[in-house]
């Protein structure tokens, strides 16, 4: 929909409009603010709901990419080094191994070493009996190993919050669940969005002067909306959670990348991942028993031990791969990204798409789209995401230092801490966790919360924790009985819809115990049942007045500082 | 070891199974797989709270309903159970539960409606004393109490969820909140911490003054979290009604579940105490058949294999969590026979895509005889004496129709029985 600016005055305005909540859209946004534009970003659903926080969390040290893709490669290189630096407490230095198990992978292993070479990543070959000392679950069938130190691990949740409130902070605004219907022109020019509230259904304009389409997987359903074509593959990966990590280092195939190959260590849990798969549509990602199974199988090539842990969840997500009219499909395609100047491409000044990459490259892809639309918008303050670091008030971000004293565990100096109550015993979770995110808009549901605190990722899939947060949406956030019930059974739905392609063993017998809990104890279906409404999204009601955490309310000056 | 009748489990059923063997003057001896997650979820006897998956109308009358299920399904567990072995088997645990010590209540005649921790009215039919003032059969008003810091039981949803569905006339309902005496809300504790506090005299006394003063209205009943004592709750129940000036009902939590704590520490100790022998936290994992009938099955105990040899065998295993059966990604099996229960393509097909409704893996287990001996692929036993209660009952699906524990004790007792005869 195109709207003439003539018909109505934007309820807002602001300098640049970004399209898009995942990793892309947040460093966008924090390059925006870094650079002193006033900026508002919309995402349909909640931060890092689509492709970045479906990943499996890998921080590339573009070892996986070194023989096939070599400018994917060497960004790799470059970016973890930089995420390292300003993004502390959101990547955990696992470094990585990449091992070959049998025979046909040996013609590999020159390239690769050439390859890393080639791209400037430290790579070290040792023996294999040295590598099952320091990774005691390295299969038997594992015959060469090399170490590459720069692999590592980076949190797809963290690192989205950690963006958006470093710009919140500087004056950027954050609207979820808002999605963009339509744009405004003035003539050939953008000139603002229409947006409207998943929520309530309110259509809001926003006035701009720019607006950035970063909304990977789906940037050609925003550029269709202004009748012009960005064509972006999506490809679907499964990927497998088991309820430890197995190893301490990521575990690479050394191989020409492929289905299964490799194993993720993150926080509590390891991700086997994951399989390349083109579909229609990137909210079509139905999980196969074969994928999962795939997995596994893959998985115990490398790691002793994945056939018989615990398998927690599968879960799907969509990569965003750019066609470059290539006749590349799937991951044989760059995971480079390009910036699609749509004023030089298709005449619509205004307008700027962000497409491919991955997460690893998220920062270099925002600087770059952001270079463009700063020089069209006559600023010339350079981008400086690389050097100001993320948390840069880390008492906000960093959510990981209290586990030890939760645990028990001494602090340095003799003093030992009351353990503190919690939320969710699986992943720490305690009240004040919890307690800063009721107070922020942008969480309307109990996914919302688990995304920024890891409430009910564990091994229980929020049995538990999701009674104590219906609780604290009625004492903390004034929900009545029933939006909260329905939070309640919206989160455990979610949670099941990946429990179940791994439903044997021990999470079996879990998720008997969730039942006779939830559908015993509670008599939570009945209670569904007398609401008579039907299964899906309930909306948290927004926080109570002057509560906000900060990038809620509309500010009414707006455009480009100078 | 030898013995005359060994019953494996570690709920309800094999709770049943066992004292139903010992009140009728045999020597069994208890198997316990270890503590099933059922220990900590229990709360009440369900005999039957619904007629399907899909009514919201409770029953009233659950031995009636019953009576009906087994005419309209005459291969439901309860059918091949009987209706009789629901009934002396409700009498028998009854009587048991007075002689070891507990206060419950409630007929096979009469469905109670109970508010749970959502505040959603749920159909329990035998009860603690303690929760039958909760009954909203009754109309005077509700108050629920929680306390600070304690996030197992949120009074005021609780409150906003019964008070939509139940309000009106002289009904009403409200929530309280109230700080606790001596517990620091920033250290954490639990339901047992709480119930363990109760206990202490002077902790009850203050709470109830705290809680009469925040109560604002004369007539209500209190709803609370059931922490009211580990060991001496009915003391606990009864002095605190007195000194809050209220009639007081438990709700049970999220586990730790007190109720269940209560219940199956007691039972299991009065069968120690009155002379059963329990093997503890010993699954069983083999048995051994020969002429048609089981010679031993083995348990793996600490560090080595342990048969025991009985005349006859009851497998009283809850569900799966309690090792009912064993699920791999295609094969369910059971841990006995290592018979295949089921077969499935994917492991999805197991569930519905909602967890809100029935699941087909509550259906896995043995088909079983008219005497509940579980059947091969042939529909031949076995073996002959053997016997199965709960879970491992092909259909054992108690919880689409609220029915867990009268269904343990049913087939618990029949079990038992048809053992003896064997």
């Amino acid at each position: 929909m195109v709207l003439s600016p003539f018909l109505l005055m934007p309820d807002t305005s602001t300098g640049v409009v970004v399209i898009g909540g995942g990793s892309t859209g947040a460093g966008v946004l924090r390059d925006l603010a870094l650079r002193g534009i006033d900026a508002i970003l919309v995402e349909k659903g909640d931060l890092a709901s689509g492709t970045t926080g479906r990943s499996h969390g890998l921080l590339h040290s573009g070892g996986r990419y070194c023989v096939n893709d070599l400018a994917a490669a060497i960004e790799c290189v470059e970016e973890g080094r930089i995420l390292r630096r300003i993004a502390r407490t959101t990547v955990e230095d696992t470094g990585g191994y990449f091992v070959s198990v049998s025979e046909e992978d040996e013609a590999w292993e020159p390239r690769f070493v050439e390859g890393c070479k080639k791209a400037g990543i430290t790579c070290e070959r040792i023996p294999v009996d040295e590598a099952r000392r320091r990774e005691p679950a390295l299969s038997t069938q594992v015959r060469t190993v090399f170490w590459v130190p720069e692999d590592g691990h980076l949190d797809p949740f963290y690192l989205v919050v950690g963006n958006v409130e470093s710009a919140r902070r500087r004056g950027a605004q954050v609207r979820t669940y808002t999605e963009v219907i339509g744009f405004t022109r003035n003539g050939s020019r953008i000139s603002g969005v229409l947006t409207r509230d998943a929520m309530t259904g309110d259509e809001t304009s926003i006035g701009c002067q720019a607006v950035i389409n970063a909304t990977g997987a789906w940037s050609g359903f925003v550029a269709k909306l202004l009748d012009v074509e960005v064509k972006v593959v999506p490809v679907k990966g499964v990927m497998v959670v088991l309820s430890h990590r197995l190893a301490h280092a990521a575990i690479n195939r050394c191989h020409k990348p492929g289905d299964g190959d490799i194993v993720v260590p993150g926080l509590s849990v390891a991700i086997l991942g994951t399989t390349a798969v083109k579909v229609p549509h990137p909210e079509v990602l139905p999980i196969e028993w074969n994928e999962v199974q795939l997995l596994i199988d893959e998985g115990a090539k490398m790691l002793d031990g994945v056939t018989t842990a615990r398998a927690m969840r599968a879960y799907a997500g969509v990569r965003p791969l750019y066609d470059l009219g290539a006749e590349a499909e799937g991951r044989e395609m760059s995971r480079n990204f390009a910036v699609i100047d749509h004023e030089e491409r298709d005449g619509i000044a205004g307008f700027t798409s962000i497409v491919g990459g991955k997460v690893t490259t998220f920062r270099l892809m925002a600087e770059r789209v952001t270079d463009l639309v700063a020089r069209r918008l006559g600023v010339s303050t350079p981008c400086t995401t690389a050097e100001v670091p993320l948390n840069d008030r880390e008492d906000e971000m960093d959510q990981l230092r209290h586990r030890p004293a939760q645990l028990g565990v001494p602090k340095p100096h003799g003093a030992e801490l009351a353990l503190q109550p919690l939320i969710c015993e699986c992943e720490l979770v305690r009240p004040q966790d919890v307690a800063a995110w009721m107070k922020d808009p942008a969480v309307r549901t109990l996914e919302d919360l688990r995304r920024r605190t890891r409430s009910g990722m564990g091994p229980c899939q929020a049995a538990i924790c999701s009674y104590r947060l219906a609780g604290r949406l009625v004492t903390d956030r004034a929900a009545d009985g029933q939006t909260a019930t329905r939070a309640m059974a919206d989160f455990l739905e979610t949670r099941w819809r990946g429990v179940r392609h791994v439903f044997w063993g021990s999470q079996l017998r879990q998720a008997q115990v969730t039942a006779a809990l939830h559908l015993e104890l509670f008599n939570a279906d009945r209670q569904l049942l007398m609401e008579k409404s039907a299964a899906g999204t309930a909306f948290l009601p927004p926080p109570r007045a002057g509560e906000g955490r900060g990038g809620g309310a509309v500010t009414e000056a707006a455009g480009v500082r100078p | 070891m030898k013995a005359d009748i060994a019953v494996v489990g570690s709920g309800l059923t094999a709770l049943v199974a066992t004292r139903t063997l010992q009140k009728a003057g045999r020597n069994p001896v208890l198997i316990w797989p270890g503590l099933s997650s059922l220990y900590f979820l229990y709360a009440t006897v369900d005999v039957l709270g619904y007629t399907n998956a899909t009514t919201t109308q409770p029953v009233d009358e659950p031995v009636r309903g019953v009576r009906q299920l087994i005419a309209d399904n005459p291969d439901h567990p309860y059918a091949r159970a009987g209706l009789a072995a629901l009934q002396d088997g409700s009498s028998l645990l009854l009587e048991w539960l007075r002689e070891a010590g507990f206060s419950w209540q409630g007929t096979l005649a009469r469905n109670l409606l109970l508010p749970t921790a959502t505040g959603t009215p749920k159909p329990s039919c035998l009860v603690p004393t303690s929760m039958i003032a909760g009954d909203l059969q009754r109309d005077e008003p509700i108050a629920f109490c929680g306390f600070d810091g304690y996030q197992d039981f949120i009074p005021e949803l609780a409150a906003s969820n019964l008070a939509r569905t139940w309000n009106g006339g002289p009904r009403s309902v409200t929530s309280v909140r109230v700080s606790l005496p001596g517990i620091n809300s920033e250290n954490l504790f639990t339901s047992i911490d709480l119930a363990r506090r109760f206990e202490d005299p002077t902790f009850r006394r203050d709470v109830a003054t705290r809680l009469r003063d925040a109560v604002k209205f004369d007539g209500a009943r209190l709803g609370m979290p059931a922490v009211l004592g580990l060991t001496h709750d009915t003391d606990v129940h009864t002095e605190f009604e007195k000194e809050t000036g209220h009639p007081v009902f438990e709700i049970p939590t999220v586990p730790p579940s007190v109720l269940g704590l209560r219940l199956f520490d007691r039972l299991r100790r009065h069968l120690q105490e009155t002379g059963v022998e329990m093997i503890w936290a010993a699954p069983a994992h083999n048995a051994e058949v020969a002429n048609g009938r089981c010679q031993r099955i083995h348990l793996k105990s600490a560090g080595r294999d342990q048969p025991v040899e009985a005349r006859a065998y009851v497998l009283a295993l809850e569900d799966a969590v309690d090792g009912a059966w064993r699920a791999g990604a295609h094969a369910v099996r059971d841990p006995f026979f290592h018979q295949l229960l089921a077969q499935h393509a994917t492991p999805a097909e197991r569930t519905d895509e909602s967890l809100f409704q029935p699941q087909p893996f509550a259906a896995i287990g043995y088909p079983v005889s008219e005497r509940l001996q579980p059947l091969d692929t042939d529909g031949r036993p076995l073996a002959a004496n053997v016997f199965v209660a709960g879970g491992g009952i092909a259909g054992y699906d108690p919880t689409s129709i609220k029915a867990r524990g009268g269904m343990a004790i049913a087939t618990g007792y029949r079990a038992a029985q048809e053992a003896m005869a064997a």
